[in-house]
């Protein structure tokens, strides 16, 4: 943060305090989701298990995070640019719980696929990934950074992400044609890619907060768009 | 609709210069809170909206102050018709020596508004109920005013600011003397008033500009820093020294 320091210290400490969290929190993510994507795509079960283990560590984050805003809420009655500190952690901390969510499911899902993947599926789950990833690392800097450009650079690159998206989502539709007997890991393959996706989703729902937090209004129009998606869910 | 236009307000004590250069615009109907540190020059505006800092030797007020597009610091105005028009209620209740009846029906005999007894009844009784004050005392209207509570007192001031029907009602810090369940019925009774009258307050109190007004004005050292919807001052403040202020990081 970078205004002056509050005359009430407590204060201070609390929003600090708060600040901090989110910060380990999405970090917390950050690793979830890296560790997801490894598993999956090496075939790495303590990998996996790990991600399913630690995602108590994020909840508990979130729960510690909506007490904290509670009680500044009730007990400091934020004003101004503390009102969005509170308000946007209360936010961004219910998409990073279900950023940790969706990395736990992948990892759940790695743990049941039976037969190894085809390289070009990989790769196409690989390049997503990587994307949703670096839009996760942005996102976090750009809250450490309080920028909004950042956070406009984050909202803009979901495009990307629909589409490649799209193009993993082809390859496990390949991957369903020609290996009829496995639907199984077909199926798991289809809801993995919609994860990451989702997870993506999230991220640029974080980004809009950050620009919230930063310029006290929200950024204007719809989300910048890729292709149709070629498997819809909700939004 | 604009009700008041400050235009290049200056305001000096002897030397001392206690505003610089205020231009200020307060909507009809709504409440205008005035906010910023003791000494900034509240109240000093306030006085400027019914030329009370006339009868402060040492003070002078250039500029010009548009109440319904007429200067009132022009040498015609009428200060007696004009302290009509524009109410004020002060930080610590003041009713006078009297009667609750005659506390109410004070302005109203001096204005010459009642012509008759029965009139003037009815005036007094309007007058506390839209003090929300009328329940609480209308079996003791011939006891004193001092004999009530604090913010029965204030209500009873404020019964006795509406009785002579104002455009404008000014308040500094109605509430800083009273207790929070007072309070809040002071905050209900503006929220009403509105209605009828054009309301400036001064409060010390940033929660409660939040809660009662509609537009916000911040006042540092003499300087009006920042003004606009109240919304607006306690979200996003344009200025630094504003957000300073109400987040209490200031100095
Ligand atoms: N009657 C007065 N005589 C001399 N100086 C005054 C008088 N009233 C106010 N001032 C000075 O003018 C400045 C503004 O005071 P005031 O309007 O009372 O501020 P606020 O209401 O914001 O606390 C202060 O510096 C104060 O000392
Ligand atoms: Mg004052």
């Amino acid at each position: 943060m970078t205004e002056a320091p509050h005359t009430v210290k407590s204060y201070e400490e609390e929003l600090k305090n708060l600040n901090a969290n989110i910060i380990k929190m999405g970090s917390a993510c950050e690793e979830a989701l890296g560790k997801a994507i490894q598993a999956i795509t090496t075939r790495n079960s303590d990998f996996a298990e790990a991600v399913i283990n630690d995602d108590e560590k994020i909840d508990k984050y979130e729960a510690l995070i909506e007490q904290q805003v509670v009680n500044l809420i009730a007990l400091r009655q934020p004003m101004a640019i503390d009102l969005r500190e509170t308000v946007t952690a209360l936010k961004m901390s219910s998409d990073l719980e279900r950023i940790g969510d969706l990395s736990k499911n992948i990892s759940k899902r790695t743990l049941l696929l039976n037969e190894n993947l085809p390289k070009n599926l990989v790769d196409a789950l690989n390049r997503v990934s990587a994307s949703v990833q670096k839009q996760l690392k942005s996102t976090l800097d750009a809250y450490l950074e309080r920028s909004a450009p950042m956070a406009v650079n984050v909202w803009e690159g979901d495009e990307q992400i629909d589409d490649l998206t799209n193009l993993c989502m082809q390859e496990v539709i390949k991957y369903l044609k020609e290996n009829e007997k496995n639907l199984d890991d077909g199926t798991h393959l289809l809801f993995v890619t919609k994860n990451v996706e989702r997870i993506g989703d999230h991220t640029t729902n974080v980004a809009e907060q950050i620009y919230y937090l930063v310029k006290g209004e929200y950024l204007e129009g719809d989300r910048p768009k890729g292709t149709e998606p070629i498997v819809s869910g909700e939004k | 609709m604009i009700k008041i236009k400050a235009k290049d307000v200056d305001v000096f004590y002897g030397k001392k210069q206690a505003l610089f250069n205020i231009s200020l615009d307060i909507e009809e109907n709504q409440v205008t809170a005035l906010i910023g540190p003791s000494g900034c020059g509240k109240s000093t505006f306030l006085r400027c909206l019914n030329r009370m800092n006339d009868v402060i030797d040492i003070c002078s007020v250039k500029g010009k102050i548009l109440i319904n597009d007429f200067n009132i610091n022009d040498k015609s105005c009428d200060v007696v018709r004009l302290r009509e028009k524009i109410g004020m209620v002060f930080q610590k209740p003041n009713p006078f020596p009297k009667t609750l009846y005659e506390n109410v029906s004070y302005g109203p005999t001096i204005h010459g508004m009642a012509q008759s007894k029965q009139e003037m009844d009815e005036i007094v009784e309007t007058s506390l109920k839209k003090a929300a004050l009328w329940k609480e005392v209308k079996d003791r209207l011939h006891e004193p005013g001092t004999g009530l509570s604090g913010g029965q007192q204030q209500r009873l001031c404020i019964a006795r600011a509406i009785s002579v029907r104002p455009e404008v009602i000014l308040m500094d810090e109605p509430c800083s003397a009273l207790d929070p369940i007072a309070t809040a019925q002071i905050e209900e009774l503006i929220d009403e008033l509105k209605k009828e009258h054009t309301i400036i307050i001064v409060t010390h109190s940033m929660a409660q500009a939040a809660r009662v007004s509609q537009h916000t004005g911040f006042f540092h050292l003499g300087q009006l820093i920042e003004h606009g919807s109240t919304d607006k001052i306690f979200k996003n403040p344009d200025n630094t020294k504003t957000q300073d202020y109400i987040t209490g990081r200031f100095g």
